[in-house]
């Protein structure tokens, strides 16, 4: 059933590519190929595959099961408020609130998350950004560090 | 005695300090990736690869890295697998068959120094192998012209179907997924932007570590949180902590056999160790016979896969390093790291950088060395690694895949599209469509339309050269073949059922 549906979207998303690539023209042919052809290709085959899965799916062990569903896309919204905050707040203060909620969804208790979310934050931005030289961004700690 | 040369020009520069150390750092933390359940060598290379980027290793460096990182997670694979009864590794699943009933029995100690030689033993004659024949396939390989290359990626493609079995469609799919994310970015004959929907950030393609990361690491932490399974115990290993010389003799042929099958398997792109270990399991299954007791703790059911895993991983590196096209998962993104270095692995590497693929051929020597001394006493230290909780070992992945991604670009939006990508492989990862097949084609994408296009151009558009020479045509019916095996199997299969109706 999934998989019948996630063939279905690919369908239609492969045909709304080739419409896309249908437009790619080289304002000079280089090459007798040019741009167009290959990805054309691509989801030509594409398309066939989906149809193959449209009508012979096979059998799929997973089934959906809701409350880890819910789990999932808890955990996908904690990411992209980290990612979100990840130069706003600085490193430090959203990889602590990150690690720190992510903590939690993994079952950790309360107060041993709050340590190792701060712990991490710290430690992690002194490995990286002062030991290993990846420049990582303050945030909020950029006017304790010019003052 | 060329090759004997190179040899020694290689193991100058592995035995230079900053490698030998690298190569260690790399074994230990390998081992640790790999006896995590759930994180395996791609894992493991995907979160270095941007380490040894922002460190600005040079290329040898980080491809020694890189590939004791690989070495150690086949070692670290069977240490959860043996104590756990929990793969850390896909490739350690035959492990657990053998390998828990022997723990079981109070036999941890035996089981893990035991695997520890069979991985051993594996790894050098595969890296033998490596030595001997490397070269001559990289000459060979240097006739090739980019019809030949275009063909033989097919064949790659093709081989990934055929082998892994039982969904060849949906291997097939997630190869083609990996090859149209490829085309994403400027046309680099024509400078005409393909799928960038005007975004500047995509104009560039997308970058090669975003997708590793993504797929690998983040949709990971999805499939982790599924299974918080938390307070399993793990066996104490206890007793006799070394194999006695019966046992050694007992499975030494059967180490060498696994070997050398395992090797063979390795070296075809497309099939990884996964398959070398279940095949040399069910050989050696069905050589015992009767005698053996096969699935409740048989040693030469625990040696099979290891020196079978070990030696395809090693095997792998022989079509990355002479034709440029991976062998595995793990063999892909090392060619992707490879070329964020600006390095075209293929024939003419040998030629042109000979301390890069030397250096790595002899650091394989090493690095299975320090694996084979750091694994047997330090099987204590490895084991209670596996206590540490999900609780703060999945934010500490999340936070460096997030550095990792971040070093490239420093920027949010590489950071949304990482985020993006891993939902979507979680969900082809749900719907049974396998990655590392996505990361094949993503990989194999540009070098595949570059090929293609520039026969093309030489035959001035003449569809024809793709098949005219005897190297193509041999390859386009081996490719051939490989696709008509799931078909075969399944008309035998069928057959076979018909048969016992009747």
């Amino acid at each position: 059933m999934y998989v019948r549906l996630f063939s279905a979207v690919w369908l239609l998303l492969c045909a709304g590519l080739a419409i896309i690539a249908w437009g790619f023209q080289a304002p000079f042919a280089y090459d007798p190929v040019g741009p167009r052809a290959y990805p054309l290709l691509l989801l030509a085959l594409m398309s066939a595959g989906s149809l193959w899965l449209l009508f012979k799916p096979g059998v799929l062990q997973q089934q959906l099961h809701l409350p880890s569903a819910k789990r999932a896309v808890l955990c996908v919204l904690t990411l992209l408020a980290y990612v979100l905050t990840f130069e706003a707040l600085g490193f430090v203060l959203s990889t602590a609130l990150a690690t720190f909620a992510m903590g939690l969804l993994f079952t950790g208790r309360l107060l041993p998350c709050a340590i190792s979310g701060v712990l991490m934050g710290v430690l992690l931005y002194g490995l990286f950004d002062l030991v290993l030289d990846v420049p990582l961004p303050l945030g909020l700690f950029e006017a304790f560090v010019e003052s | 005695m060329e090759t004997l040369h190179f040899l020694l020009q290689g193991f100058d520069v592995a035995t230079r300090p900053n490698n030998l150390l690298v190569a260690l750092f790399g074994a230990f933390v390998g081992t640790i990736v790999g006896l995590l359940p759930g994180l395996g060598p791609i894992n493991g290379v995907a979160l270095l690869l941007p380490l040894a980027f922002a460190f600005g290793l040079p290329p040898e460096t980080a491809l020694i890295l890189l590939a004791a990182v690989y070495l150690g997670c086949e070692y670290g694979g069977r240490i959860s697998a043996i104590l756990l009864n929990v793969p850390g590794d896909a490739a350690a699943v035959m492990t657990t068959l053998d390998g828990y009933p022997l723990a079981r029995q109070g036999k941890a100690g035996i089981a893990l120094s035991l695997s520890a030689v069979s991985s051993f033993t594996g790894s050098i004659i595969a890296t033998c192998g490596v030595v001997l024949f490397a070269p001559l396939l990289a000459k060979w390989a240097v006739a090739f012209g980019p019809a030949e290359y275009f063909v033989l990626m097919i064949f790659a493609i093709a081989c990934l179907g055929g082998m892994v079995g039982d969904k060849p469609v949906k291997t097939l799919m997630a190869a083609l997924i990996g090859l149209a994310l490829a085309t994403v970015g400027v046309d680099s004959t024509t400078g005409v932007y393909r799928f960038t929907f005007g975004s500047v950030s995509l104009s560039d393609g997308i970058q090669f570590i975003i997708v590793v990361i993504g797929f690998f690491s983040v949709s990971e932490i999805l499939v982790m949180l599924e299974n918080t399974h938390s307070g399993q115990k793990a066996v104490k290993a206890s007793g006799r902590l070394l194999f006695n010389f019966k046992e050694f003799c007992a499975t030494f042929w059967t180490m060498i056999r696994s070997s050398l099958a395992g090797f063979v398997i390795g070296t075809l792109p497309g099939a990884g160790a996964t398959i070398a270990s279940a095949m040399t399991y069910m050989t050696e299954k069905r050589l015992a016979g009767s005698g053996g007791k096969f699935g409740e703790g048989d040693l030469r059911g625990l040696a099979a896969p290891e020196a079978a895993n070990n030696a395809s991983a090693c095997g792998s590196l022989i079509p990355m390093l002479t034709l440029g096209v991976p062998g595995s998962g793990t063999t892909a993104v090392m060619i992707g790291a490879l070329s964020l270095y600006n390095i075209t692995p293929g024939p003419l590497l040998f030629e042109q950088q000979p301390d890069v693929v030397w250096g790595l051929i002899a650091s394989l020597f090493i690095g299975n060395v320090i694996l084979l001394v750091m694994n047997i006493p330090l099987v204590g230290l490895f084991s209670r690694m596996l206590s540490v909780p999900n609780w703060v070992l999945v934010p500490a992945i999340s936070v460096i895949s997030m550095v990792g991604v971040y070093a490239v670009h420093s920027t949010t939006f590489d950071l949304v599209l990482m985020i993006g990508l891993g939902v979507f492989g979680y969900i082809l990862r749900k719907l049974d469509f396998p990655l590392s097949a996505v990361i094949l084609g993503f990989v194999l994408g540009e070098l595949m339309e570059d090929n293609l296009r520039r026969a093309l151009s030489i035959s001035a558009g003449e569809l024809g050269i793709l098949w005219q020479s005897p190297i193509s045509l041999c390859l386009w019916a081996l490719a051939a073949l490989m696709l008509a095996l799931p078909g075969l199997r399944w008309w035998r299969a069928r057959n076979k059922a018909r048969l016992a109706h009747a």
